[in-house]
């Protein structure tokens, strides 16, 4: 089944094409790694599969929702980017909690405000899911009083807390510290072993081989190679991958 | 001390006015200050425009001319209103312009990672700004907010010209009969002082309450 589908979603910077008529796929239980240079759009790419870019053409399917690109911000299509975006756990580099909030209360926001679940069952699920990233203990701590890769873990548990169809990562790991990049890589495999659906930019080499079912290495805006990380780092048939890999 | 003992009670009594006018237009400025600003930076052009032209025109414009235009000049428009009421709507509408100016800042001041955030999970504009960026922005507000307010409660003062008994014209008025202005002025800035200071310490106190989140 298919999760996500885009046909051709082109992306324009002024006069820079940073996404050019890009056709991608991803089905039920996948885990896709996008890689490439800095500047390729991998990370425009992911912004526009939920609209926070906004692509100047092309189509965008998450699940049975489906929005045009480049058309006006009326009503309805906000309602339906809305309907996607509730259906698609996004987690930034920079991780994005929300300072005023403790982890817990972070985690109940979408449930209790978007969902409007009873709030005494939002934190029982907010629990449940900062249990599941191993911070349940810290779950009445301000994101001032966490590290970086135990705040990067609390917002895996806020983009899980819509239960959403497919989870995308924007370079989780590339604001963190080496040694707090492995609790965060170890909270997206055990989430990959449950089956969920992942869309993962990110420049981790070791996490591709052992988790994504296909890599897609994209630059100047095109998807230039697409296989299982074994045929993309073992055997690029594409220069540019081959230069990329070095 | 007789002159202490008799000029005190009716300077106290006039503080109380001070305290209200200040208070009441508080009030109102904060309401006004709020809306103006989430007009300024919504994408409703008309709001935006109005919400710029109101901020222009009362910072632009000296107070006294303002409360001058609202007590002597819209009664020629058959809009009467009485001292007080005028008074509080000038300082109303006087800091509003202000502190609409501290809160567009601070709205825009809040991360654009925020607003990504709330959007991500499917939160509406209202679902955002109300549990997220408003929120993060009156922590960032109150020390501009705290400045206007100090203003605000010494050009109280103004309103005096209109025949208000605050505490300005009711030292005027004591000393019109005492001939004591050294005496009876000097204890007029030293019941401002306390007042602001009160308001001030107050406004203080709010500002590490919401800042409890970044403490570590």
């Amino acid at each position: 089944m298919e999760v996500i589908k885009l046909e051709n979603i082109s992306k324009r910077f002024g006069t820079n094409e940073v996404l050019q008529k890009i056709n991608l796929t991803v089905n039920k239980s996948e885990v896709v790694v996008i890689m490439g240079p800095s500047g390729s759009g991998k990370s425009t790419l992911l912004r526009c599969m939920t609209f926070l870019a906004e692509p100047n053409s092309g189509v965008v399917r998450i699940g049975q929702t489906e929005v045009k690109a480049g058309e006006k911000m009326k009503g309805e299509r906000k309602r339906l980017i809305r309907d996607i975006r509730q259906n698609t756990g996004f987690v930034f580099q920079q991780f994005n909690l929300f300072p005023h909030k403790t982890a817990i209360e972070n985690v109940m926001e979408g449930p209790l405000i978007i969902r409007k679940m009873p709030k005494e069952k939002a934190r029982a699920f907010a629990y449940s899911l900062l249990e599941k990233v191993g911070l349940s203990e810290r779950c009445d701590h301000y994101p001032s009083q966490l590290s970086g890769g135990q705040q990067q873990r609390v917002a895996i548990a806020r983009a899980l807390s819509m239960e959403p169809m497919v989870m995308l990562y924007d370079e989780p790991t590339s604001a963190l510290d080496p040694e707090l990049v492995r609790e965060v890589l170890q909270v997206m495999k055990n989430l990959a072993k449950e089956g969920m659906t992942m869309v993962v930019v990110t420049h981790e080499m070791g996490f591709a081989r052992e988790v994504a079912d296909r890599v897609l290495f994209m630059a100047d805006g095109v998807i230039v190679e697409e296989g299982t990380s074994h045929e993309i780092f073992n055997s690029p048939k594409e220069e540019r991958t081959k230069r990329f890999l070095q | 001390m007789s002159l202490l003992a008799e000029s005190l009670p009716p300077l106290l009594t006039a503080t109380l006015m001070t305290i209200v006018l200040a208070v009441v237009s508080m009030l109102i400025a904060l309401v006004l200050g709020f809306f103006t600003a989430l007009a300024r930076i919504s994408k409703i052009k008309v709001l935006k425009a109005i919400a710029s032209v109101y901020v222009s025109i009362f910072r632009g414009t000296p107070l006294l001319v303002q409360i001058f235009v609202i007590y002597y000049g819209l009664p020629q428009i058959d809009i009467q209103l009485e001292p007080i009421p005028s008074g509080i709507l000038a300082l109303s509408l006087n800091a509003g312009a202000y502190l609409s100016e501290s809160f567009r800042a601070a709205l825009l001041s809040v991360d654009r990672g925020q607003h990504e955030a709330a959007v991500s999970l499917g939160m509406t504009y209202g679902q955002m700004m109300r549990r997220i960026i408003i929120p993060q922005s009156i922590r960032i507000a109150i020390p501009t907010m705290s400045n206007t307010y100090i203003i605000l409660i010494k050009d109280t003062s103004l309103v005096s010209v209109i025949t208000v008994t605050e505490l300005l014209q009711m030292s005027s008025l004591i000393i019109a009969k005492t001939f004591e202005p050294l005496t009876i002025y000097l204890i007029a800035a030293a019941i401002y002082w306390v007042v602001i200071t009160f308001f001030t310490v107050l406004l203080d106190r709010m500002e590490k309450r919401t800042s409890k989140h970044l403490v570590q």
